[in-house]
């Protein structure tokens, strides 16, 4: 299933990319080398050969309308320097200029902080009309989603890494919990509440006492210690697998309460964008977390009987 | 605040601490060289976090290319009629797609949705139900199976996704019902 979902997600990636992108060009969205309409607002002390001097440029409400078809956009002034080099006179928009769509994707593409179009003419008046033509734009989508695969690889890495801290000082601290007999302890405390759970996990195993504990570091809104306590655990189920990279039953089991989340302590994350906000949800995400965890549950439970789900050795 | 809250706030403060203090200081009782085999069992995190890196990178990138392809938005149009017959409100459909795909994006619809609708609105108490109440489910499966390098991952991606849709449906019927 994953093997689909992930093919999935890279090849129907690439065809909205490439529809808005042929969209695009069949609609000339961006305008490509059609000159815009605007006024350029010189300084006093204009100096017609200098190669670089502050301007305001005006474009007017309806010049972006007949020019995009775009009934919404509004005109103003920005702020901005022209620039005379060997390649003619071109305008760089300030780099904290606030512009509307589809100019602001013009601009991202034609440089970061670097907006910059070509003017037509030289400077007549000190509100000189003028066109300005920008940097023809394509494949917009084929760009973003290239950039965006090797800008989340990137992501990932640095996940990854992120998480060594945390899993050595929880690995550390249960190697002393197995050490000292205290997670052999737990599993005998616990497992009459776990093991229906879990059937296929022997009696007095390991496994079970690093269940709880990821388990109940879910429940405290732990985040931190539940991806350690979890990967312990897995590993623990991995030495009673009989196959190398096959998935057991318990292991699915562990998988969904993890992704269903039993969580009764609202996320660090929600709790910091939603503020007191967050009091009034308790209930509500308490009452949907139980719902969905119950089904979850169910659902590992129905699918492991399905024929094509059922595990290799039983 | 409640009174299960109120407990809940305590315990989670009070639990880390206690932990790890109480590991070391029991294993030092019943006479456990403890630095000696803490150092032995975090070496194992270090090669952990190494082992889940392909799995994590592989998820990642296909989530990252089909959000910056513009599909969600196209998903959101095509649910739209096909959720609204059951009750679900447009507006919370973005969060249903993204959340069981990256943890970031959810957080960005929050605000997103926060800016255009206000703290207050029922939709993003909706939101906010399915992003507390679910987790990031394709990471999950990345860092807990790549950890033990299991690829056949066999009925788990298909629970998830269960346990997840039903998880939308359920944040917008309860939230309904208490502040509807």
């Amino acid at each position: 299933m994953l093997n689909y979902i992930w093919g999935g997600l890279i090849v129907l990636s690439l065809v909205f990319a490439l529809t808005s992108d042929v969209n695009d060009f069949l609609n000339d969205t961006y305008r490509n080398d059609k000159p815009l309409p605007v006024t350029i607002l010189l300084e006093d002390n204009f100096d017609a050969e200098a190669r670089r001097q502050n301007v305001q440029v005006q474009i007017l409400t309806k010049d972006l309308m007949t020019h995009y078809s775009d009934s919404v956009m509004t005109g103003d002034t920005w702020s901005g320097a022209l620039l005379y080099t060997s390649a003619g006179r071109e305008l760089r928009f300030a780099e904290d200029a606030t512009l509307a769509e589809p100019l602001r994707t013009i601009c991202d593409q034609t440089g970061q902080n670097d907006c910059r179009a070509s003017v037509q003419g030289t400077p007549t008046s000190a509100q000189w009309q003028s066109t300005i033509t920008f940097r023809p734009v394509r494949w917009v989508k084929m760009n973003a989603i290239a950039a965006a695969a090797i800008d989340f690889a990137q992501t990932a890495v640095t996940l990854a890494l992120g998480l060594i801290g945390g899993l050595g000082l929880w690995m550390g601290l249960l190697k002393i919990a197995e050490a000292s007999g205290m997670l052999q302890g737990l599993v005998r405390f616990t497992q009459p509440l776990i093991r229906p759970l879990f059937p296929k996990i022997p009696k007095d195993h390991p496994a079970l006492g690093l269940i709880v504990l990821n388990l109940s570091a879910n429940v405290l809104g732990m985040g931190n210690a539940a991806t350690p306590l979890g990967v312990k655990a897995m590993q623990e189920l991995q030495t009673l697998n009989e196959t190398d990279d096959t998935a057991t039953d318990p292991m699915v089991m562990l998988l969904a309460m993890n992704t269903a989340s039993v969580q009764i302590m609202p996320p660090v994350t929600l709790v910091a964008i939603m503020g007191l906000q967050i009091n009034q949800l308790f209930f509500s995400i308490v009452i949907t977390t139980a719902l969905s965890l119950i089904v979850g549950i169910t659902a590992v439970k129905v699918l492991g009987r399905l024929k094509r789900y059922r595990e290799v050795n039983s | 605040m409640s009174i299960i809250q109120l407990f809940l706030d305590y315990a989670s403060a009070l639990v880390l601490p206690a932990i790890l203090v109480g590991f070391p200081l029991y294993g030092m009782i019943r006479k456990v060289r403890v630095y000696e085999v803490f150092v032995e069992g975090a070496k194992d995190g270090f090669h952990v976090a190494v082992m889940i890196i392909p799995y994590v990178i592989a998820i990642l990138f296909a989530i990252g290319m089909f959000r910056a392809s513009g599909a969600m938005d196209f998903m959101t149009d095509l649910l739209r009629p096909v959720v609204g017959l059951i009750g679900i409100p447009a507006e919370v459909i973005p969060m249903g797609i993204v959340r069981p795909l990256t943890g970031s994006g959810s957080v960005g619809i929050i605000l997103d949705m926060i800016n255009q609708f206000g703290e207050d609105s029922i939709f993003v108490k909706m939101a906010a139900t399915m992003f507390g109440s679910t987790e990031t489910t394709f990471y999950v499966i990345a860092v807990y199976f790549g950890a033990i390098n299991i690829r056949k991952t066999r009925h788990a991606v298909p629970a998830g996704l269960i346990a997840d849709i039903f998880a939308m449906f359920a944040a917008v019927y309860v939230v309904l019902f208490l502040f509807g």
